[in-house]
């Protein structure tokens, strides 16, 4: 972790502060959140609801705007990286386009690209392969399952091999046994992706399974209430949720919210 | 297939039959004064359809080509002031209440006033026709590219994708199903509009004849009837032809999908 650090961050948040203005009130969500993402590091924004995570995973992607503080995503803005296409977002719904095949889906982002189609068959099958669909590519989206869909999600999200991978609590709304299938699968994927991710949860033993750090963050107002290393070795495996060290860090982390 | 099929001729049969009934009723029992006019025998009104079917055919598809030329115009009107529309808000003020307000305009009273103005009927029945269509189908194409959900429109902007490939690939996609809906609503109300400026003169047109027949009275009874059948089957025929291209250029809309294997 140490090594990684000294380098220029990925992402670098400096006193993010976000207010909503709402008809009654003036609301708060993120107050002076300041923290770095090294490149290649896988990881979790970790809360209960309305902690701010989303919001925070949504001011990184440049989908809004914050009301203070400074973003800078490799030395740029977040803006100028979302023009520069290095994001890949993965939503908590796959949002995947109904008049679609699934290896259209897949390569929307190449397409707006301009790559040849040639290129993005070649590409849409490769990465269905990665997330475990072979033979589903002329399939459209409705004829597959859930957790199916989620795949897709990320398959696409992944087509443009973005530096930068962002998931919005990808998982919470698969059952937990796809959840922990899926969590394997992810991994092996960024093993061989090697990017940057950052995944947004309200699951502690998800967070853990995944990340190297993770950043607790607690609500009213939303902040970084504390960071936890996670020092299992890579790659992760099953068993290692059944391990003491597991439920070390869940007792340590959920020891850690503030004013929950 | 066969269990689809059965009933809908069941009731096919079971409709026309009563029908035939009710005339024998009507004329024999009841002893109606023109009980011809008011329910004429079902095989009569065949026999006369199948002996006219040139002229009915022939006047029938004066009347669907005068409509299927208005319903384009107008259709294709009505998408682009709906795509306008979702562009830009102002161009929504300016023109929407004028869209609603020129719908109140009875047609009845505007198809002589653009006779009056084009004199030509040929000419009339397209305006009138695509007059009818262009605000059901604006409509619902409006309401179908302000449907997109706001995370795929979000994955869009991630993509950092240009506005034109937005409507391209997202907006217009999504907005078919209301388009279609719009246009399988509007389709048959245009050939009733064609339908009705022939009722007021013009040379071809089921309308025409139909005019001149219920004016001839019970002697030609069975070809009035016979027009109006015509006429019905048109705007059938027109809903039909919307909804077997809209299997062909939408196919993955929910309804399509076969029963069971949806998750």
């Amino acid at each position: 972790m140490s090594t990684i650090l000294t380098e220029i961050p990925e992402i670098k948040l400096e006193n993010i502060e976000m207010r909503y203005q709402t008809e009654s009130a003036d609301v708060l969500a993120l107050h002076k959140v300041s923290l770095d993402i090294a490149k290649g590091e896988f990881v979790s924004l970790l809360g209960p609801s309305g902690c701010g995570k989303t919001t925070l995973l949504r001011l990184m992607a440049d989908l809004i705007e914050p009301t203070g503080g400074n973003i800078t995503v490799a030395g740029k803005s977040a803006r100028e990286a979302r023009l520069a296409q290095k994001y890949g977002i993965v939503f908590q719904s796959p949002v995947l386009y109904d008049w679609r095949k699934v290896k259209d889906n897949i390569t929307l982002p190449l397409e707006l690209m301009g790559t040849k189609k040639s290129v993005r068959e070649d590409k849409a099958l490769e990465l269905l392969e990665l997330v475990g669909l072979q033979g589903f590519a002329d399939k459209y989206p409705w004829q597959l399952s859930g957790g199916m869909q989620q795949r897709v999600a990320i398959a696409r999200a992944l087509s443009m091999e973005p530096e930068i991978l962002l998931m919005d609590e990808p998982f919470s709304a698969l059952d937990e046994f796809t959840r922990e299938r899926l969590n394997e699968e992810l991994l092996s994927v960024w093993s061989k992706v090697q990017n940057t991710i950052v995944f947004v949860t309200h699951s502690i033993p998800e967070s853990i399974f995944l990340s190297d750090r993770v950043f607790v963050l607690s609500p009213h107002p939303g902040r970084l209430s504390s960071v936890v290393d996670i020092p299992l070795p890579r790659p992760r495996t099953a068993e290692m949720r059944n391990s003491p060290q597991f439920f070390e860090l869940i007792a340590r982390i959920r020891d850690s919210f503030e004013g929950v | 297939m066969r269990s689809r099929l059965l009933p809908l001729f069941v009731w096919i049969f079971g409709f026309l039959l009563l029908w035939e009934v009710g005339s024998w009723l009507l004329l024999n029992v009841a002893e109606t004064p023109l009980a011809q006019s008011k329910l004429p025998y079902v095989h009569e009104v065949m026999g006369t359809l199948w002996q006219y079917k040139g002229t009915l055919f022939k006047e029938g598809g004066a009347t669907f080509g005068s409509a299927g030329v208005g319903f384009l115009l107008g259709a294709s009107a009505g998408i682009v002031l709906a795509i306008l529309m979702s562009i830009s808000k102002i161009v929504e003020k300016l023109t929407f209440p004028y869209a609603i307000a020129s719908q109140m305009i009875p047609i009845l009273g505007l198809a002589p006033i653009i006779y009056g103005i084009v004199r030509d009927d040929q000419i009339s029945r397209i305006i009138i026709s695509g007059y009818i269509t262009f605000f059901p189908v604006s409509l619902n194409m409006l309401r179908g590219l302000r449907s997109v959900d706001l995370s795929a429109l979000e994955l869009m902007h991630s993509y950092a994708a240009k506005p034109w490939a937005v409507y391209w690939k997202l907006r217009l996609p999504a907005a078919l199903p209301g388009l279609f809906s719009g246009l399988k609503i509007a389709a048959p109300l245009a050939v009733t509009g064609a339908i009705l400026v022939e009722l007021m003169g013009a040379q071809h047109g089921i309308g025409v004849i139909m005019l001149r027949n219920l004016y001839y009275g019970p002697s030609h009874t069975y070809m009035f009837w016979s027009t109006v059948i015509v006429g019905a089957l048109l705007g059938i025929v027109s809903y039909w032809l919307m909804s077997l291209v809209e299997r062909a250029v939408a196919p993955w809309q929910p309804e399509f999908r076969p029963k069971g294997g949806s998750r």
